[in-house]
């Protein structure tokens, strides 16, 4: 019976949504984190009378057909890069991305990954690092006697030193943007790399056009929304249920039909 | 009476092609754009199987069609800026490899080159036909008017189409949310069809309408097999007491 495999393409999609949502919402407090969504398709219909066939010689067609559908699949589970709500932390190492762009990272493999958790730290040798210790590129090194740090919203760092009352400049920030951010591949760690679907990076001075602004001091917090999320939560395992109900009533159909005395 | 039986077949074998499609319904309860679907019966004139209590006619049940409902789904809000609802009559076109298709399914995202796509990578139809693409390096947030007008900033970079059909009936279904337009009939462009911004089409699946229709499946079924069984009960015992008589 078609309506029983029906029924467990609706469970395992709404399973997936489940999966989906639980962990947007674990990562609701994740710096940087963007919230993705299970989008669901119908799956192929199976055409029985054919819309449209002619019905006479007269030329009259057949107004509608009969075409039974096999349920549903999840399409994609897509990335919503819009913007996060901006966390002051107070921390001056702390950068958040104000528009479009990606922070470059080089990774242990030798690959750059790119991510929007600005949460940096400084290594034992004075460099720029992520949470993980990637270097942040292009390298930037911090004078390990510095005092104070300033990065503009263009990217430039500057530190001062002391016996300097001038602040001298150490480094540039860039960031990187791709045509499609939603084709981007999720790697963990907030990191994503470039996929063919992302296209290729175009990499640039921030606050010039096409890129985000960068704010020191700030966090760039998920752009998790929990009531949207719980909402959606609430839906899915109804959803779920639902089609746990359908395959009880076509089990029941078909032990109706096993009852049949010849 | 063995007509009976016959009859009783046709019911049920209605009913089951009834309960796939309240499944199917079921399945894509939470599918953005989708469209649920009844089955419609009718009756079928047959001559009777057991022709002894004089030719009368007996009619079994087929299946006629599948009626789909257009009615306007829920729209709801995400807030992302290339989800698009339709409100009123219409469909979007994207144009695939195989051709042609519509869709009432707003979840449009960018591809490596800048052109708005649909979740197959399928590019989205502007009204004459042609693409839309999107230039990620210039300034401005992508804002698309009711009539589908789509501006980058203040620069003006293409309209969405929104096209019609005279008769729904002849769309067919090829999945993946998208129909296919299986008659001559031609797409024409819809004039009160409004596109709303950062706003998805939930399915117009009732889903207190599906569960009913399946337990009114479910009993009717149960109740066809129960007459059949007192036919068939019918006919054993009266073999047994022909049987007897002798």
């Amino acid at each position: 019976m078609q309506a029983l495999r029906t029924a467990a393409t609706g469970m395992a999609a709404q399973q997936m949504n489940v999966e989906v949502i639980s962990n947007n919402i674990a990562n609701m407090n994740t710096v940087g984190f963007k919230k993705q969504r299970a989008e669901f398709q119908d799956l192929l219909y199976q055409t029985i009378a054919q819309a449209g066939a002619q019905s006479s010689d007269q030329g009259t067609i057949v107004p509608t057909g009969i075409q039974v559908g096999a349920g549903v699949k999840t399409g994609s589970v897509y990335r919503i890069a819009t913007q996060g709500a901006m966390t002051a932390t107070g921390n001056k190492f702390d950068l958040g991305i104000s528009g479009r762009g990606y922070f470059q990272v080089l990774t242990p493999s030798g690959d750059t990954a790119y991510t929007r958790a600005g949460n940096f730290s400084t290594n034992d040798q004075g460099q720029l690092v992520t949470q993980d210790g990637y270097q942040v590129q292009p390298a930037i090194s911090i004078p390990l006697d510095a005092t104070d740090v300033t990065i503009s919203q263009s990217g430039q760092v500057q530190v001062t030193q002391p016996g300097n009352p001038v602040p001298s400049v150490v480094g540039q920030l860039e960031l990187a943007s791709f045509t499609n951010e939603g084709g981007l591949s999720l790697q963990g760690s907030n990191l994503l790399k470039e996929t063919a679907a992302s296209g290729p990076p175009t990499t640039g001075t921030p606050g010039t056009q096409g890129f985000g602004n960068l704010m020191q001091g700030y966090t760039e917090a998920s752009n998790v929304d929990p009531v949207t999320e719980i909402t959606a939560l609430i839906v899915a395992q109804r959803a779920y249920e639902m089609n746990s109900k359908v395959i009880s009533t076509a089990d029941n159909m078909l032990g109706v039909a096993n009852q049949v005395k010849s | 009476m063995d007509n009976a039986l016959y009859v009783g077949l046709s019911r049920q074998m209605v009913l089951k092609r009834e309960m796939d499609i309240v499944a199917n319904n079921i399945a894509n309860a939470d599918t953005t754009g989708f469209k649920f679907e009844s089955l419609m019966t009718k009756e079928v004139p047959g001559p009777p199987a057991f022709t002894l209590q004089g030719p009368r006619p007996i009619k079994f049940v087929g299946a006629d069609g599948v009626a789909r409902d257009f009615g306007q789904g829920g729209l709801r809000r995400t807030d992302t800026p290339l989800d698009l609802a339709i409100e009123g009559q219409g469909f979007f076109k994207v144009t695939t490899k195989a051709g042609e298709r519509y869709t009432r399914d707003g979840r449009f995202r960018t591809d490596d080159t800048g052109r708005v796509t649909d979740q197959k990578g399928d590019p989205l139809a502007d009204e004459g036909g042609g693409e839309i693409t999107i230039d990620p390096t210039k300034p401005g947030e992508i804002s698309i008017s009711p009539d589908g007008v789509v501006s980058q900033g203040t620069e003006r970079i293409g309209k969405i189409g929104v096209f019609n059909f005279p008769s729904l009936g002849a769309l067919e279904k090829t999945g993946d949310n998208l129909y296919q337009n299986a008659s001559n009939q031609q797409a024409t462009p819809a004039t009160d069809a409004k596109i709303r911004q950062g706003m998805l089409e939930s399915s117009n699946v009732n889903p207190i309408l599906q569960i009913t229709k399946m337990i009114e499946v479910s009993r009717a079924y149960e109740q066809v097999t129960q007459m059949m069984s007192s036919e068939a009960d019918l006919s054993r015992n009266s073999v047994a007491r022909l049987g007897r008589l002798q």
